[in-house]
């Protein structure tokens, strides 16, 4: 027995021999694979694996391949914390993620300690950059961004009365907060404002009491699960209310969920998707997904953490090193307009995404998401 | 009024729900003094079987809706039944002499087993039931306009309460399970067969909580890897508001968590609707600790 034991072990050193020898350039990748973001974190994952073989095929960076080392944050705090620990100690050059902002906040200072570039790639909260974190940055745009034009939306189309409905997490509450805030400044009315609960099916309750508030226009601030539920819900009550939603409804599901007759004409706010954005870089992109995963991608935060490997090998290149300091520098300082897969891509001192970068889409009969100029 | 009682059949179509669930987690206590964490996923994996068996066999389209959706859920019911079995045998036979903590905590990793199993094979992504299989109209009586789909639903988890009643309460089997839970130890000296009672209760529980997924599938159409959390802890509140232990309570325990979580959220407010239903329940345990149908049992020393 030993002495098999011994020829195992012998066996598998020969094994690992190539595999340690072989220098590679880590990027880290903290993504929800786990709990009730799986389908981003999943998304992150193919996206990222997909854009780091790109970059070896292309002969590497600095000479060495990239290699994607994953924590699964689980989209919950707690967890996030220890991928992140776990992912500051593997000696990579910088992380991409993650997705949600409660998720991301439990993460930052642990990357900022140990001195990481952390590029966040949906947590939209304001108070992540207001901290002064040298080493963060993110590729998604802010809710007080999201929020303004959201108001903007409604006021256009010019409705009076707006019921506001979030899902109590972070995210929604906050730009529920924000836009209700600058709605007060306008011309406008808000009847509405409540939450509910995430995760369940019946959203009936909820819908009637609405209803009898008697709004021009609902505005959703959740997710798209929700959202699909509330629109199906909407139609099987025969109320025709006019839905905008937050960009947290982005997901081609958000239609299998509601149905194509519910869905259609739902109006909500997102970032450009690359199928809307006419240049090179963004439908390359598309084909190269397209041939590999047999599919368009579905979340488009999922694409702007292709968008935070993309700046953050950019910044490595441009800079000829792994250091954190000169990285930092370069995308505060010397990065701009960057032909993104959403759109150019700029960081001010805070390391928010600079621009106009929120869209209006809305569904049209067929399911589609169309982009309204 | 209207909004009184939209509210109330609201509340009763999704206490309908809660309540045959909550049949599993009071059956297998009675028996077994267990709290099967699992078994709200054991509802997600019905739901689950059921929308593969719709689309792979295409039953409806070779029955009819009705006599193919009856198929299905009595399918889905079989297999979840059969999953049930099977997780006691891994998970809780082991432990049976066991502390009764081990078990609790074997439960807790049999749910994480399953929800994750489901989300390896079905992917991360909600899943959603054909549109339009059962009818999406609407009665109108009195001025309401109640959807057909929520009185089937209400119907449904009544007769299957009803048929289980019977069964306990009747038939020999169900004197055994019956006898069962009041004294393992006694049951045996009397010839009663008290593992394959254990094996019964594990087949009719996560049965009638896959019948339970099928619905929710069916109604609301969208199903996903973690709802068995919520499902399967708002049943487990019904449960005990009933009295663990006691099939009646379960049922009515259900009911009324569903109609107080409606109209707390109509009446008071939306948020703090799980805050209310919980609160409702505290005051209840403080008033009856053993909930509203629970029996005194004393604690043999």
């Amino acid at each position: 027995m030993k002495k098999l034991l011994s020829i195992l072990i012998a066996v598998s050193f020969l094994f690992a021999a190539p595999a340690l020898a072989k220098d590679t350039l880590k990027i880290g990748l903290m993504c929800p694979l786990t709990g009730s973001w799986a389908s981003e974190g999943q998304d992150m994952k193919q996206i990222l694996e997909l854009l780091a073989d790109q970059v070896n095929n292309d002969g590497g960076l600095l000479g060495k391949d990239v290699e994607i080392v994953i924590g699964d944050d689980g989209g919950d705090p707690r967890t996030a914390a220890l991928a992140a620990q776990r992912l500051a100690t593997q000696d990579v050059a910088g992380v991409i993620g993650t997705y949600g902002s409660s998720i991301t906040e439990a993460s930052q200072n642990i990357y900022a300690s140990a001195k990481i570039i952390q590029i966040a790639n949906g947590s939209t909260a304001i108070r992540l950059t207001e901290k002064g974190l040298k080493y963060f940055f993110r590729t998604c745009p802010r809710d007080d961004e999201q929020g303004r034009v959201a108001v903007e939306t409604i006021m256009d189309q010019g409705y009076k009365k707006v019921a506001i409905l979030h899902d109590n997490t972070t995210y929604a509450k906050g730009l529920a907060d924000e836009a209700e805030g600058r709605l007060d400044d306008e011309d406008a009315e808000v009847v509405f404002f409540d939450a509910l609960t995430p995760g369940e099916q019946d959203y009936n309750t909820i819908l009637s009491k609405i209803k009898a508030t008697k709004p021009d226009v609902v505005f959703f601030t959740g997710y798209y699960p929700e959202a699909g539920m509330l629109l199906r819900q909407k139609m099987e009550m025969g109320w025709d209310v006019p839905f905008i939603g937050g960009d947290a409804n982005n997901n081609p599901d958000l239609v299998k969920i509601a149905g194509k007759k519910a869905a259609q004409g739902f109006y909500f706010l997102s970032p450009p998707v690359p199928q809307d954005l006419p240049t090179k870089e963004a439908q390359e992109f598309l084909d190269a997904y397209k041939k590999r995963y047999n599919a368009t991608p579905g979340s488009i935060w999922a694409v702007l953490a292709g968008d935070g490997f993309r700046v953050l090998v950019k910044a490595i290149e441009e800079t000829e090193s792994t250091d954190s300091d000169k990285i930092a520098d370069y995308l505060h300082n010397e990065l701009k307009a960057f032909s993104g897969l959403t759109g150019t891509i700029s960081f001010n001192d805070k390391g928010d995404r600079v621009g106009d970068v929120y869209r209006v889409y809305k569904v049209d009969a067929e399911g589609n998401f169309v982009l309204q100029e | 009024m209207e909004l009184f009682f939209t509210q109330l059949t609201n509340g009763l179509a999704v206490g309908g729900i809660y309540a045959l669930i909550a049949l599993g987690y009071t059956m297998v206590y009675g028996v077994l003094k267990l709290i099967n964490f699992a078994h709200g996923d054991l509802f997600t994996i019905g739901a689950y079987l059921g929308l593969t068996l719709l689309t792979s066999l295409s039953l409806t389209d070779h029955l009819g809706p009705v006599a193919g959706v009856l198929l299905l859920s009595v399918m889905a019911m079989g297999l979840v039944g059969v999953i049930g079995i099977l997780l006691d045998r891994a998970a809780y036979k082991p432990l049976r002499t066991s502390p009764r903590l081990s078990a609790v905590v074997s439960a807790l990793g049999a749910s994480i087993v399953f929800s994750n199993t489901v989300m390896l094979v079905y992917g991360p992504n909600p899943k959603v039931y054909p549109h339009g299989i059962l009818t999406s109209q609407a009665i109108h009586i009195f001025g309401l306009s109640i959807p057909v789909m929520r009185v089937i639903i209400l119907a449904s988890c009544i007769i299957l309460m009803v048929a289980l009643y019977t069964f306990i309460q009747k038939t020999k089997i169900g004197t055994a399970i019956r006898a069962a839970a009041i004294d393992q130890d006694a049951a045996r000296l009397m010839g009663i067969n008290v593992d394959r009672v254990i094996m019964l209760v594990f087949f009719i529980g996560p049965a009638l909580g896959g019948a339970a997924g099928v619905m929710v599938g069916l109604y609301y159409g969208q199903i996903n890897f973690t709802m068995g959390w919520i499902y399967g802890l708002k049943a487990f509140t019904a449960a005990i508001l009933g009295g663990i232990g006691n099939i009646p309570g379960a049922m009515v325990g259900g009911l009324l968590l569903g109609v107080i979580e409606a109209l707390g959220a109509a009446y008071i407010s939306m948020a703090w609707k799980d805050a209310i239903a919980f609160g409702v329940l505290i005051l209840i345990l403080i008033v009856r600790p053993t909930g509203l149908l629970g029996e005194r049992v004393a604690e043999k020393i």
